[in-house]
């Protein structure tokens, strides 16, 4: 019972399959314009686009070019990207290599400015980048060998993470606007076994709670002879508070004596 | 709903639901080179613990396309037995551990992702003469050949 995976590839010939599971991969340059077109085609769903390229982390392999294969693009039609195991590993130039150049990361301003769509697709191109450095830092850690550019996974996690951030924002407007829910997980607030108010989100059960033992012993009530500890809980809790205070005076009553007006200096 | 991030438990299911949809996942999976020798149409994957056989599978055919004919899964137990200069127990953690047969007769072999490259380096750069001054260093620390590798402790 488990979820199919929404992606925007869809099934390619047998042929092409074969052909990027053959044992020499192939080792020319037609891969790294490909890989841009495929991640220019990915990202920028109308050409006007093409002419703002910012340096993007995840567009960054062929710095040098950008300008020259920005007008190939606009020309050559982007055929479907097919490599399937391939892309578990970097471009075959860059194999050896003590460092590889990459951009910076996403931020969430510019993020911000993508639509849904587009955050979509982004989501799966960073997803894959991270699975080639993960599969690339472990072959490191194996041949015990440093990993070429460690920062890129930081730079792909800080995208990743502001992308989701950018989506959560995105439902909770949309939820608000229609159902006027503050939060997507239901819950409410409690009181526990201690007298102490929490909140408590809600768990999904296949069996209503009147008949669920092992919830009934978690007891969201507070019994009567816990009322004589929840007042000194309450008391301490006041007492820190005027502590506080004071101390906060004494502090400032120190400095003002160190620091006093007539002390001053031009 | 966007369930990205790997939960415990997947929601429940009753009969009558619609069909679970995750977008944009959060399961990574990595590559690795297999420690015994594996059949050429295997490759194994590092994959979290919350995924399973049927997820694998639907990971690798939608996302990267590549036809899946088997997937078998197992855990690697690691040490909790290691202790740190507290002489406090640490754990290496666990991880999942799977290896999928490619469907298609298809065949994949681990490539060298690391190979060595012989650099020529420029003469008069300071790297170079400091490679010059080594090998240098070296054959002067070398024993005299005439001796026939016998120590100089042996006298004369």
């Amino acid at each position: 019972m488990l979820g199919l995976m929404y992606c925007s590839k869809m099934a390619a010939t047998s042929a092409g399959r074969v052909l990027s599971l053959c044992r020499q991969f192939q080792k020319s340059f037609s891969i790294s314009t490909a890989l841009l077109l495929q991640q220019t085609n990915v990202l920028t769903s109308c050409k006007a686009q093409l002419s703002t390229f910012r340096p993007k982390f995840c567009l960054l392999h062929i710095n040098n070019l950008e300008t020259s294969l920005a007008q190939q693009c606009r020309a050559l039609h982007t055929s479907q990207w097919r490599r399937g195991l391939e892309e578990f590993f970097d471009e075959t130039p860059n194999w050896g290599e003590p460092t590889v150049k990459s951009g910076a990361p996403w931020t969430a301003k510019q993020l911000r400015t993508k639509s849904s769509e587009d955050l979509h697709k982004l989501w799966y191109v960073l997803l894959k980048e991270k699975n080639m450095l993960l599969t690339v830092e472990q072959e490191a850690k194996r041949q015990r060998v440093q990993m070429p550019s460690p920062e890129r996974l930081k730079k792909i996690e800080r995208s990743m993470k502001r992308l989701d951030t950018i989506v959560q924002e995105r439902e909770n407007a949309l939820r608000l606007l229609q159902t006027g829910q503050e939060r997507a997980r239901p819950g409410t607030w409690r009181k526990d076994f201690f007298g102490r108010t929490f909140w408590y989100r809600f768990k999904e059960y296949p069996i209503p709670w009147y008949l669920n033992r092992r919830y009934k012993r978690k007891r969201f009530f507070t019994p009567k002879f816990v009322d004589s500890f929840i007042r000194l809980r309450i008391e301490s809790h006041l007492h820190s508070k005027i502590l506080k205070k004071k101390a906060d005076l004494e502090n400032k009553r120190k400095l003002q004596e160190k620091f006093s007006k007539h002390s001053a200096r031009t | 709903m966007c369930l990205s991030v790997p939960l415990s438990r997947y929601p429940l299911y009753q009969l009558g639901n619609p069909q679970l949809r995750i977008f944009r996942t959060n399961f990574f999976m990595t590559l690795v080179k297999p420690g015994k020798e594996q059949p050429p149409d295997t490759v194994q994957f590092q994959i979290p613990m919350e995924m399973t056989k049927c997820d694998v599978k639907n990971y690798l055919e939608k996302i990267y396309s590549v036809p899946v004919g088997a997937v078998r899964t197992r855990i690697q137990y690691c040490t909790n037995k290691k202790r740190n200069h507290l002489s406090q127990r640490v754990k290496r953690p666990d991880y999942k551990v799977a290896y999928i047969q490619l469907a298609q007769q298809q065949t994949f072999q681990f490539p060298e992702i690391f190979p060595q490259k012989d650099t020529a380096l420029e003469p008069g750069s300071v790297e170079e003469m400091q490679d010059q001054f080594m090998q240098d260093e070296q054959q002067r620390q070398k024993a005299d050949p005439r001796r026939g590798g016998v120590t100089e402790w042996f006298g004369l």
